[in-house]
């Protein structure tokens, strides 16, 4: 039996419950194996271990950097045959350890996290270190500076590589790869359609969780990299896709992200005053002027609907519900941050769809909506909405946001890219594309995601271009 | 013992055991004896050092005798583990058995207030008090008997439903097997080699399926359903429905209208790897081997026959598309429910790509495949190209243990895949075979060696479970990502085909079965046994006994072990011919009745009709079980539940607090869940405050309302009611009565003001002593609180009751 | 949960050869019940828009590889205006 004075620490560290919960982990690796931070600092990073060790030896974990370096992607969650949640287990001894003085972890893990490619980009859309009261803000000062010094170790980069690589898509999987083609010698032209550079974390990630001077400055530091930035670019309009080869270059990456929203398909879906939230979003970022009215509804329940609802209240709308079909289980967007939505005032209305936009005068007035119940589980394992028969409802609303997912557009790639289920279909371990030199990542291929996952798929891609354009060969691809 | 006997003013013997110093050790045991004398009634008291040795039996003998005592009372140990004991020496002694009653001094005294001697003393006077009034109150009882149909009802013709059912004819017994498929077989059939032994599957099982087929003794009822099931132990009366065949008994299997047969559709034994027709057999050993027609999607609708080739092909006139469903009533006296389970469906895991990458199938998938007889004539071919794979992985514990599918091991995978490998290995040795798993359990006889054996031939195990499949779009190869949590390093393995090792799950219409023949389920939804130990293929009703994985999962060898015991206790049944129900069932007092049926409404197994039209409630004596839950419903005193009175409850509580009331709690405890758990605090030597009493029922079904009223009106500091965890009710579901009078008696409290923590509820199971010690602890804090004006206005409140 | 629908494409699914079926129509003979169209098992027919001399119109052939051959619809006409014959694969081909 413990001595009487670990066992009352253990309880003070992590709530019975949980620490209960956790017991029933036979650790299956499968959270490591899920983990895009696990892969990026292979072997030092392991949440599995980690979260063992919450168990056996909570006081020692205090003092890791490891538990600093979950990028709260619940991809762990996601997948954990037991439904844990190791980023939130981590955050109580990351608050434990904050509160107890205990930051050399912390210190250690700011070095680690220098290493990631975008590293102040990261720290604030993954690493959170706000949420253990620590400001992020001077962290991000000090990757900065770190990232200063590290590019100008000359060297690194010889200019034997003559081959011109050209990036599709400046969003993070874009970014990181072109840093790390960069860094490794290569000309890199990054092809951007917007006027800016940055893709969605410039279109629509509000500032509040990305401040604009923290994606300026990742960009200059790019630019000093050497990267040809080109904005007002967009391939298969100011340039075609065969234009790249003519124009010299010997491998594409196309990270042009997932950018088409999906309509709801129902009557009134037109009329002003039901806006797409990731236009929504990026007027914000443009500061364009938005009347929203004093009831904001938004259909949805991604990350895209949390950051719009959220949006909504910090820029005037006195209500703002999210409407979900489903339950808060079954939510796509980041347990973390849906909770912290609610602290900031926004609803949740769970087991709701849309049936119709009510209108009046040729402006929005309402929505009609229908109580959902669930079903039996469906293709992607979440449990299939059914309609309750005559629960219909409506409510007033001034301004309904669609955020029910976004699509990538692929209709500018040639026809020798095949697509899956209309997304780009690539050789998961090489992020090969099936036209030879073509690579793809990010949203572009798997559907939208999250920052740290496009980084991830950056450095796949980089080193495989890399293997590529060295020796024409590449390890677990088919050429 | 004659009724006048009983009307005799009550001539009680009491009779104190020491127990060695178990008792003593703790009770002033003498003290309590001589306590026990001044009480009314009492015509003896004794303390004695062990009352169940032969000598202190023969003591209470004598005494009956030799004092003319009419009724008995000792107090030592717990009543689940003596009371059998004491009852038969009152027996022995020409006293009726019901004339007995005990006082738990040991488990629920002695043991649980080791360092509280005096409290103790106090405490074994106040149960001896309230046994002796019990006792007083006690009625002489005779046990009824009831004739056993010597016909048995095997529902599920799998293998364990084959070997019950062979078992039974064998002896001699008529049987009736009722399959919902066209054949009997079960998922054995499908599977190809049995482990640890390598057999064939099929051909040990095929000469089963014959016998079945041609018992004298066995009636098979293949493509049929259980409708409806009435009656009680011994008794029951089974609605079948045998859905038609289309095709007469004349078949001869000769497959000539198959050949015809213009309609295809993807065949259910094969998982869909091979397609039938709508006139088929399932597969060639079927039994029967008439073969069958599915309407469902033949041509010839209702009332049109647009297509009469298999009519023409038939030479012996066999296919009949007039046949009806024909509704059979069967009388059985026993029940063998062996309904077997379903594989889990892996295709919610999305991360794994079952149904979206070809070459992902399941370990049912795969039996199939490897089979000879099967669609691939036991070519391991994977789906896409219908290439032998140059690697192969298996996933195991897919859908076990895990919250996302089903949280308990089902047992036979690890076995499953170590056969499949070696089979592999077998014909194939250069495929590369890759095992991942969190914990290989080869735990049976032989199943180590089995596992040894793969080893040595090469298969590679890692310990850690993909996180991913995903597929190469080109060669339609797999990528298997996860963690090697032995290496701590990430892998990423390319093999030609994955097998996921799926999990077992109950059926999905087990909650049919579960209704018509009133069983429980376990939270793993498989149904419960009556005692996981000691009556394991008993269901809680009697009459009726489980076998094979309808029970729990099991392998090929448990499931017919299992079915044999099932077969063994449904035939000493029916061999006794009769079966002897315990005198605690109630009797109706037609008087008072009101035939308002509340009664009937919450009895757990239908034991209750109510005759409107003769104005009469009829109690099936048989069928009941005597838990009293319409004791505790009935609002007119219209049921006398024997042995466990309204009366002789009072009587109880009214002993019990006969001296400072409100320092007492009283305990209402089930006598499965809570008394036992209350035993085992005691065994455990748990300590808990003294001033707990424990009143024992049958079930907490039969705390009525008004017993918790009373005790308030006397002035009770607290009442405890406990009972077993709701779902696991021995009396099927007779706790949910329970909550609901208890949340009704909260709302009560609080309406008259009165403190409704003073009224608690407790689940505790059997193992669960621990519970009902800190619950006492618990409340002995609230007792601390009690103002004198709170007990007095519960007093005021519940006069009356 | 119900069990799992079957989903995958039979391995024999080629192996499986039923009679492949000629659907003969003859317009002028139809007299428009729609006996065929509505009784045939396997839905392989439909009205057509041509009227024919007896101004109705006739059925057509929807889906000629749903016919399974039954005859049925050759036994309900009242006017003898369809038959159905086995298609021989090769000796059409070697008609052309």
């Amino acid at each position: 039996m413990a001595s009487g004075g670990s066992d009352s620490m253990k309880i003070a560290l992590i709530p019975k419950e949980i620490r209960e919960k956790t017991k029933s982990c036979f650790e299956c690796g499968i959270c490591t194996a899920s983990c895009p931070m696990a892969e990026l600092l292979q072997p030092h990073y392991n949440p599995r271990i980690l979260l063992q060790k919450t168990l056996t030896e909570p006081e020692k974990t205090l003092n890791e950097d490891t538990l600093w370096l979950c990028a709260w992607c619940y991809k762990c969650y996601e997948r954990c045959p037991q439904g844990l949640k190791p980023p939130e287990i981590f955050q109580l001894l990351k608050n434990e350890a904050v509160k107890r003085g205990f930051l050399e972890g912390f210190e250690r893990a700011v070095s680690k996290i220098a290493d990631v490619p975008l590293s102040v980009i990261s720290l604030y859309t993954c690493f959170h270190p706000e949420r253990a009261n620590i400001s992020v803000e001077k962290v991000a000062e000090a990757l900065q500076k770190a990232a200063i010094i590290e590019e100008q170790i000359p060297g690194k980069a010889e200019a034997n590589q003559r081959k011109k690589i050209a990036i599709v898509g400046s969003g993070p999987a874009g970014l990181t790869a072109a840093c790390e083609l960069a860094k490794a010698g290569y000309p890199v032209t990054v092809f951007e359609a917007l006027p800016q550079p940055g893709g969605m974390l410039g279109k629509s990630m509000p500032a509040y969780r990305l401040p604009r001077k923290a994606l300026e400055s990742e960009i200059q530091l790019l630019e000093d990299l050497g990267v040809n930035m080109r904005v007002n670019q967009k391939v298969g309009k100011d340039v075609s896709f065969e234009q790249l080869w003519r124009n010299g270059y010997k491998a594409v990456f196309v990270a042009t992200g997932a950018h088409k929203s999906r309509r709801v398909g129902i009557e009134g879906e037109d009329t002003k005053g039901v806006v797409d939230a990731l236009e929504f979003l990026w007027k914000i970022n443009m500061k364009e002027k938005i009347t929203l009215g004093r009831k904001v509804g938004i259909i949805g329940g991604g990350n895209v609907a949390v950051d719009a609802a959220r949006t909504a209240l910090e820029y005037g709308a006195r209500e703002a519900t999210i409407l979900y079909r489903r339950s808060r289980e079954e939510m796509p967007a980041n347990p973390w941050e849906v909770n912290e939505a609610e602290e900031d005032g926004v609803k949740l209305e769970f087991l709701v769809a849309p049936s119709k936009i009510m209108v009046k005068d040729g402006k929005t007035t309402g929505l009609e909506c229908i109580r959902m119940e669930l079903g039996e589980l469906d293709e992607t394992g979440r449990r299939t909405p059914i309609p309750v028969e005559g629960s219909e409802f409506s409510v007033e609303l001034d301004t309904v946001i669609v955020a029910i997912g976004e699509e990538p557009e692929t209709s500018f790639l040639p026809r020798e890219i095949e697509l899956d289920r209309g997304r780009v279909a690539v050789n998961p371990i090489t992020m090969e594309t099936s036209m030879k030199g073509v690579f793809a990542g990010g949203d572009v291929v798997t559907g939208s995601a999250t920052v740290i996952e496009a980084v991830l798929a950056g450095i796949r891609a980089a080193s495989s271009i890399n293997q590529y354009l060295t020796k024409l060969k590449l390890e677990g691809g088919a050429y | 013992m004659t009724e006048k006997e009983a009307e005799e003013a009550p001539r009680i013997g009491v009779y104190v055991c020491h127990c060695g110093l178990n008792i003593a050790g703790t009770v002033n045991c003498e003290a309590v004896a001589r306590f026990a004398a001044t009480l009314p009634n009492v015509a003896i008291s004794k303390d004695d050092r062990y009352t169940c040795s032969d000598q202190g039996q023969e003591l209470i003998k004598n005494d009956i005798k030799e004092h003319n005592l009419n009724r008995v009372v000792v107090a030592s140990c717990s009543p689940r583990l003596h009371e059998s004991t004491f009852r038969k020496a009152c027996e022995d002694a020409g006293l009726n058995k019901y004339l007995f009653e005990m006082a738990n001094i040991r488990e629920q005294c002695s043991w649980v207030h080791i360092h509280d001697k005096e409290a103790a003393t106090e405490k074994a006077k106040d149960l001896v008090r309230a046994a002796v009034a019990k006792v007083a109150l006690l009625e002489p009882a005779i046990e009824t008997e009831v004739p056993i149909t010597r016909n048995a009802l095997v529902i599920g013709g799998g293998v364990a439903g084959i070997q019950s059912a062979l078992d039974l004819a064998d002896t001699g017994y008529k049987v009736y097997l009722v399959e919902k498929e066209p054949s009997i077989g079960g998922r054995m059939a499908q599977i190809d080699k049995t482990f640890p032994t390598m057999d064939c599957s099929i051909c040990i099982l095929a000469p089963k399926m014959s016998d079945v087929g041609h018992h004298p003794n066995i009636v098979l009822l293949a493509n049929s359903e259980v409708q409806e099931v009435k009656g009680y132990i011994g008794n029951f009366k089974a609605k079948v429905l045998k859905k038609p065949r289309y095709v007469t008994d004349e078949c001869s299997a000769c497959n000539d209208c198959t050949e015809v047969c213009p309609v295809t559709v993807p065949n259910e034994f094969d998982i869909g790897l091979a397609t039938r027709r709508a006139i088929y057999t399932p597969f060639a050993q079927a039994v029967p081997s008439t073969y069958i027609i599915d309407r469902g999607i033949c041509l010839n609708k209702e009332g049109i026959m647009a297509c009469d080739k298999c009519i023409q092909a038939c030479e012996r006139k066999a296919i009949d598309f007039d046949m009806e469903p024909e509704p059979l009533e069967l009388e059985v006296g026993t029940i063998i429910v062996a309904t077997g389970a379903e594989v889990y469906d892996p295709s919610s895991l999305t991360n794994y790509g079952y149904t979206r990458y070809q070459n992902v199938i399941t370990s049912l998938e795969f039996e199939r495949l490897i089979n000879a007889g099967g669609p691939s004539g036991g070519n391991l071919i994977r789906p896409s190209d219908r290439k032998i794979p140059e690697s192969v992985a298996f996933i195991q514990c897919v859908g076990s243990r895990s919250e996302r599918g089903n949280p308990y091991c089902s047992n036979v995978c690890c076995m499953n895949t170590i056969k499949d490998s070696l089979l592999i290995k077998e014909h194939w040795p250069d495929v590369e075979i890759h095992v991942f798993y969190v914990d290989i359990r080869a735990f049976g006889k032989g199943f180590e060696d089995l596992y040894t054996r793969a080893k040595e031939e090469g298969v590679i195990f890692t310990r850690g479970l993909p996180a991913e499949i995903v597929e190469d779009r080109k060669t339609h190869n797999l990528w298997l990502i996860g963690e090697n949590t032995l290496q701590k390093e990430l892998y990423k393995i390319n093999v030609g085909m994955t097998i996921l090792s799926i999990g077992i799950q109950p059926c999905h219409d087990s909650d049919t079965i579960q209704r018509l023949c009133t069983l429980s389920r376990t939270l793993d939804g498989f149904f419960m046994e009556a005692h996981p130990k000691l009556r394991p293929v008993d269901a809680p009703t009697g009459g009726i006994f489980l076998a094979g994985c309808a029970e729990s999962p099991k392998d090929i060898k448990d499931s017919v072990t299992q079915a044999s015991a099932a077969a063994a206790r449904a035939g000493i049944l029916m061999a006794q011919g009769k079966v002897s129900v315990e005198a605690i069932t109630p009797k109706t007092i037609p008087e008072n009745c009101q035939l308002c049926g509340l009664c009937a409404r919450v009895c757990p197994y239908n034991a209750i009709a109510v005759d409107k039209e003769r104005k009469l409630v009829e109690v099936a004596e048989a069928a009941c079980a005597g838990c009293g839950t319409c004791g505790a419903e009935c609002q007119f005193e219209a049921l006398h539940m024997r042995h466990f009175t309204d009366a002789q409850i009072m009587s109880q509580i009214d002993a019990l607090v006969e001296e400072a009331p409100d320092e007492k709690i009283i305990a209402f405890c089930c006598n499965w869940c809570a008394y036992a758990g209350a035993d085992f605090a005691g065994v455990s030597r748990m300590q808990y405050p003294p001033n707990v009493r424990i009143i024992r029922t049958m079930c907490s079904g039969r705390v009525s309302p008004k017993f918790v009223e009373h005790a308030l009106s006397r002035g009770v500091g607290a009442v405890l009611v406990a009972g077993c965890h709701p779902g696991d009710c021995h009396y099927i579901n007779a706790n949910i009565q329970t909550r609901k009078r208890v949340e009704k008696l909260w709302k009560k409290m609080d309406r008259l003001g009165v403190d409704k923590n003073r009224l608690q509820l407790l689940w505790a199971s059997a193992a669960e002593g621990e519970k009902v010690a800190s619950k006492a602890k618990e409340m002995q804090a609230t007792l601390k609180k009690l103002t004198p004006e709170e007990v007095e206005k519960g007093k005021q409140a519940f006069a009356g009751s | 949960m119900v069990p799992r629908k079957l989903w995958r494409r039979p391995l024999d699914s080629e192996q499986i050869k039923l009679p492949k079926a000629e659907i003969h129509i003859i317009p002028d003979l139809c007299k428009g019940c729609d006996f065929c169209i509505e009784f045939c098992p396997r839905k392989a027919l439909e009205e057509s828009d041509k009227l024919n001399k007896r101004g109705v119109y006739p059925p057509k052939v929807a889906d000629e590889s749903k016919c399974t051959l039954c005859g049925f619809c050759t036994a309900i006409c009242p006017d003898f205006a369809i038959f159905t014959t086995e298609k021989k694969e090769e000796t059409s081909r070697n008609g052309r």
